[in-house]
């Protein structure tokens, strides 16, 4: 009787997984996680997500912007990984997950918000957006360089002002006699 | 035994509701009961009746008409000790129909939880470690994490040839061909190309070179066209800086 066992063994296919560590495939989509150093709180994310587990909120108090994933609701499908501009979230291949606890199943980056120049309040876009969204301009002629990054600084509420105050103040005009709208 | 942990529960019976499941979480659930996974060896059972039931696996979003049900099978329950799982992102939180009318949006609405195993619909290995942890098998490895990450973004670095707008174009252009998932690893590749090359003649040397020599057709073929891509956009790139362009705000 041993000796039956001994042979069948070897033909046993049940794997010992809770008991023994598993190597998932470096493929699986697993728990959706954001590299801290690259996200710049876009927001994105927020926007494809199918089931909503990512919600960007801003804090106006606090001067955060906060981009947080809510495992229990994800489908792991990756749009998050398609669309992040920076390339910061990424699907891992983790899912051990299960948890007693609702609250485990949280991630959170937490960004500064830019704070306007003029005024001084916080805008709604974070320090990173500002720093890459001035990274990125490279197309643009010297003099009207100098124009964009006057009011690239400003809150919401200051480019209005300050635009309105340049418009008015502005000696061209288009073929009507009004003044002619640059565009911000 | 070794160092196992000794368990909490020895054999649990359960019974598995499918509280408007897509069926994917159901279907998994089978899985864990075949012999390959075979949830039996801890004592795990299905029973077809929820008097005999010690735990419940419940998966689905619990719609207007599965919380009868739910609440019919909770009370049948022996009342010691009326364990329930909930599988899946639906049972969890109302998954991918969270915003539904005709839903309640989890388990935990309606009844109390005792573990949540995320996963749409989870692996049976992430069932298996959920149950393992109900029967005191093995402990939970994620915990919340909140982060405070520094002011600054990290800056990539592009060489003399590159600039971060041409990076960008790249990789909205790659993910057209190969997706998100090999567009990473190839874009990493090609990034290492044009950090060492210092003149578009030698860029495309480099990556024709590496291109030959790739063994698999398809990738070779997205490394010449990317190659070409990149050569024409560094091309049209050093063209706006002298003016030669419109300019575009
Ligand atoms: S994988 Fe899909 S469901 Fe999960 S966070 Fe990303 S976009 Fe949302
Ligand atoms: S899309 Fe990427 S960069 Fe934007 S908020 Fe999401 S993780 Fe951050
Ligand atoms: S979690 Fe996903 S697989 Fe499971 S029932 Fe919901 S939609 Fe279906």
């Amino acid at each position: 009787m041993a000796k039956y066992f001994e042979k069948t063994d070897k033909w046993v296919v049940t794997f010992r997984y809770p008991l023994e560590p598993l190597e998932p495939p470096r493929e699986l989509r697993g728990k959706p996680e954001i590299n801290p150093d690259l996200c710049i709180g876009c927001g994105a994310c927020a926007e494809a997500c199918p089931p909503n587990a990512i919600t960007k909120e801003i804090d106006y108090r606090e001067g955060y912007a906060r981009i947080r994933i809510f495992y229990g609701r994800c489908i792991y499908c990756g749009r998050c990984w398609e669309v992040c501009p920076e390339g910061a979230i990424v699907l891992t291949n983790i899912f051990e997950m299960a948890t007693p606890s609702k609250d485990d199943l949280i991630y959170e980056v937490n960004l500064e918000l830019h704070t306007c120049s003029r005024c001084g309040r916080y805008t709604e876009f974070t320090e990173r957006q500002i720093h890459r969204a001035y990274t990125l301009l490279t197309r643009i002629p010297r003099e009207r360089r100098k124009e964009l990054l006057d009011r690239m600084f400003l809150c919401r509420d200051c480019r209005r002002q300050v635009f309105s105050h340049d418009a008015l103040r502005s000696r061209r005009t288009d073929k009507y006699g009004r003044a002619s709208q640059t565009p911000f | 035994m070794g160092g196992r942990p000794r368990p909490r529960f020895r054999s649990v019976w359960v019974f598995h509701v499918d509280a408007s499941a897509c069926n994917g979480c159901d279907i998994e659930v089978l899985d864990v009961l075949t012999p390959f996974y075979d949830v039996e060896r801890f004592g795990v059972k299905l029973v077809p009746t929820p008097r005999q039931a010690d735990a419940l696996l419940v998966s689905g979003s619990v719609n207007r008409q599965a919380v009868i049900g739910l609440k019919r099978v909770y009370e049948a329950m022996p009342p010691k000790p009326r364990i329930v799982a909930a599988v899946g992102a639906c049972a969890i939180a109302g998954g991918i129909f969270y915003d539904s009318l005709a839903v309640y949006g989890g388990v935990d609405k309606i009844i109390p939880v005792h573990i949540y195993i995320p996963g749409c619909p989870p692996r049976p290995e992430a069932i298996l470690f959920g149950l393992g942890q109900l029967l005191g098998l093995v402990n939970k490895k994620i915990e919340a994490k909140i982060l405070y990450p520094r002011r600054h973004v990290l800056d990539r670095r592009y060489g003399v040839l590159f600039n971060e707008r041409l990076y960008k174009d790249l990789r909205y252009y790659l993910t057209r061909y190969v997706g998100y998932y090999d567009r990473d690893y190839i874009l990493d590749d090609l990034l290492e190309i044009i950090n060492s090359s210092r003149t578009v003649e030698e860029l495309r040397e480099k990556i024709m070179d590496k291109a030959s020599r790739l063994k698999d057709p398809r990738l070779r073929e997205v490394y010449s066209i990317a190659g070409g891509y990149i050569v024409e956009k560094i091309k049209g790139e050093t063209g706006t800086v002298q003016g030669k362009h419109r300019v575009q705000v």
